[in-house]
């Protein structure tokens, strides 16, 4: 009797419970119902604050839509392998995703980013840089908004070539020899210092590092116009071979092999190199005196090139795309228009040190006082160059990695040969995207 | 219903939950893998449709070298690994087994590296041989930064240090394994083992070694299963460089599916490692079965 007594109580206690949860929810869900909900798939910031901020005040500007943000991983290739396993399967819980430059080709052909010829009027167009807006084009329709740009740039110790009274290098043997020289004197006096550091890991960001070299060398990993694999090419080789020679283990420590962007920045932030290549956030970072021992001592400039050839840089950055899934285009265009607007890109400028996609931007005065070394690598963001464009990218770019791997990390490696595999290799993947 | 029919019925239910398990969870995704992997399907391309291609997968996965690569170095992180694995694990089983003061202790101990989760303790040894700050080079040079190297940078060193991570983990499961062979031992063989004046070394030769070879033969089963396996040292070590001195198969795979998109192609090496594991795990299994049973 007592048990049963006991149950009957439980059992009036659940039912309670399950009626308020059912009335709460019924009661969210009407307020939720005016509102359309646009799933933003995200990585995690550096900066949350400037990306709280946007949320902010979107959300206030417009009431009838509610953000549902999504983070994914903060490296690239990871966070390409979960946004695609969503497109893949179509699922409604993406609507606006932010992509990185060499995805639209991939996105565009399997059908997964909308095309957004129709919001995208030509007006809008011009406010653009041509380089990123490029990115953003398959086959002569648009499929993203630039958010922000990158642009490999060269970084270097001010206070120690004004030392030995050096200027900064502008073609790669100068850069050896200046290194070298500085090296080998502060050595002398104790200071475990190295010339060079950037990234030489087996990743995306050995492409980005490596076509510098090639393309300052007059070479090229797929000839514009033509499409021709061009990375057995004598140009080419040479520039892969001169880094393998002259750069890893010489004036760079052996180590950058194994170096992505963080690794290589902080031997440079520590003050252990002369010279450094990254992106434009290495600027912020390597002049706060809370991360840097060389804050107010670094120096930027132009990548240099070889004799012969000018200097280039390998384009970067972020678009923001829309899911050909989301049952919300207009939403979802809003929201993806307002995050490459004008005032959004200014914030990001001022709060996380990216270069903007809008060309009014790099006339803004307080972007230029908060980044000065924007008016001078201005030319740098606006001539960057395109990895190649193909939806196969990934494809290709794991048979460059591998390739750009085994030949600088070994010293006695067949440069000649390595690259005719690695060329054949990816003209059979170019032949797929023909049949 | 007679009895005997009832008593079949009976265990049918009671297998059941068992087999839908195996049937959804492990053999639905072999089969499904093993004809994907006769198709041509690339994520990027959906114009090409998926068309059926036969063996071509397999063809093309045989004239990869790559993938051939990768082939080998499975095998050698496999032979090596468990090699080390199984010495150090009959070492630890052997001193834990021993009564002595703070034993459990010491067993509890022994066991914390393989309870660290594989990608937290890849991480740490991805620190310890870090060029720069790195244990490593700490106690090899010391002071002198000039001499440090770049252990991860370099194909041989780069591959044992995956090697090193791995055994360092996972020799503690191999010892508790062995541990619970030893303990199957009864303790008077040893006495009598003593009153017929054999020494320790022969005693162990002589009854240990054979009555352990059971247990010693799981622990391999299990570390060579698991050592196929290999992904998540090499995702987080070396991402399979430098040069692909450290690209195992299933990272390859894992590579060919999510990050290039080639379904069909990822899901051939897929099948690949299925097959080896498959081969080598019925090998250990009918030995297993003889010893144990005969």
């Amino acid at each position: 009797m007592k048990k049963r007594g006991a149950f009957r109580r439980i059992f009036v206690l659940l039912t309670l419970t399950l009626a308020i949860v059912v009335g709460i929810n019924a009661c969210k869900a009407r307020n939720e119902q005016q509102k359309t909900v646009i799933h933003f798939v995200t990585w995690k910031p550096n900066i949350p604050e400037v990306w709280d901020k946007i949320y902010e005040i979107f959300e206030k500007e417009n009431p009838d839509i509610k953000i549902e943000k999504q983070i994914g991983p903060h490296s690239s290739t990871a966070f390409h392998d979960m946004l695609t396993q969503k497109l893949k399967n179509r699922s409604t819980d993406v609507d606006v995703f932010l992509m990185d430059v060499v995805w639209p080709a991939e996105f565009a052909a399997s059908g997964w980013a909308m095309p957004l010829d129709r919001f995208f009027s030509p007006e809008l167009k011009k406010e653009f840089l041509e380089g990123p807006l490029m990115a953003n084009t398959y086959k002569g329709h648009i499929y993203g908004l630039p958010l922000f740009i990158d642009a490999g740039v060269l970084y270097y110790r001010k206070d120690l070539l004004q030392k030995y009274s050096l200027e900064p290098p502008e073609t790669w043997d100068e850069l050896v020899s200046v290194a070298q020289e500085i090296v080998e004197k502060e050595r002398a006096s104790g200071n475990k210092i190295y010339g060079y550091s950037g990234q030489f890991k087996q990743y995306e960001g050995l492409v980005c590092d490596m076509q510098e070299f090639i393309l300052s060398n007059g070479g090229y990993i797929l000839e514009p116009e033509t499409n021709r694999v061009a990375i057995a090419d004598p140009r080419a080789v040479q520039a892969v071979r001169f880094v393998r020679d002259n750069i890893i283990g010489k004036i760079a420590p052996r180590g950058v092999l194994t170096y992505q962007e963080p690794e290589s920045l902080d031997l440079f932030v520590q003050g252990r190199a002369v010279f450094h290549r990254n992106w434009p956030y290495a600027w912020k970072v390597s002049n706060d005196p809370k991360k840097s021992r060389i804050a107010g001592k670094v120096g930027i400039s132009v990548l240099p090139h070889f004799k012969g050839g000018r200097s280039f840089s390998t384009l970067g950055g972020w678009q923001v795309g829309i899911s050909a899934y989301t049952p919300n285009p207009e939403a979802a265009w809003r929201f993806a228009s307002f995050l490459a607007s004008e005032r959004v890109q200014k914030l990001i400028a001022l709060m996380a040190g990216k270069a903007p996609t809008r060309k009014s931007l790099y006339r803004d005065k307080e972007i230029l006082e908060k980044n000065p070394h924007f008016t001078k690598m201005k030319d740098v963001f606006l001539n960057a160059y395109p990895r190649p464009r193909s939806p196969l990218y990934p494809s290709i770019s794991e048979v460059l990695q591998r390739y750009l791997s085994r030949a600088i990390s070994d010293p006695d490696s067949d440069v000649d040969t390595l690259a005719k595999e690695a060329k054949e290799q990816i003209e059979k993947i170019l032949s797929l995207t023909r049949k | 219903m007679t009895p005997a029919r009832r008593e079949r019925l009976f265990s049918v239910v009671l297998i059941l939950p068992a087999f839908l398990f195996v049937l959804i969870f492990a053999f639905f995704p072999i089969v499904h893998s093993f004809w994907l992997s006769l198709h041509r399907i690339v994520l990027g391309l959906p114009g090409l449709g998926e068309p059926f291609v036969g063996a071509e997968n397999y063809i093309e996965l045989l004239n990869d070298r790559v993938a051939l690569r990768a082939v080998k170095n499975t095998f050698l992180f496999v032979f090596v690994s468990t090699f080390f694995e199984i010495l150090f694990g009959l070492l630890i089983a052997l001193v834990i087994h021993e009564r002595f003061k703070g034993r459990g202790i010491v067993r509890a101990s022994v066991l914390v590296p393989w309870a660290v989760p594989t990608v937290v303790s890849s991480q740490m040894w991805r620190f310890i041989f870090n060029d720069k700050y790195g244990l490593i080079n700490f106690l090899f040079f010391g002071g002198d930064v000039n001499a440090y190297r770049a252990w991860l940078a370099d194909p041989v060193y780069a591959f044992v240090a995956i090697v090193v991570a791995d055994v360092w983990k996972t020799s503690a499961f191999a010892a508790l394994l062995i541990l619970a062979g030893l303990q199957a031992i009864p303790e008077d063989l040893y006495e009598a083992a003593k009153v017929d004046g054999a020494g320790w070394w022969q005693r162990f030769f002589k009854i240990t070694l054979p009555l352990l070879r059971p247990a010693l033969l799981i622990a391999l089963l299990f570390r060579t299963m698991d050592a196929f396996r290999v992904f998540d040292l090499v995702f987080v070590m070396t991402q399979g460089g430098p040069a692909d001195s450290t690209n195992v198969l299933q990272f390859y795979g894992y590579k060919k599916i999510f990050a290039e998109g080639m379904m069909g192609y990822g899901s051939a090496v897929s099948v690949l490692v299925f097959l080896i594991s498959f081969v080598v795990s019925m090998f250990y299994v009918r030995m297993i079965g003889k010893r144990m049973f005969r």
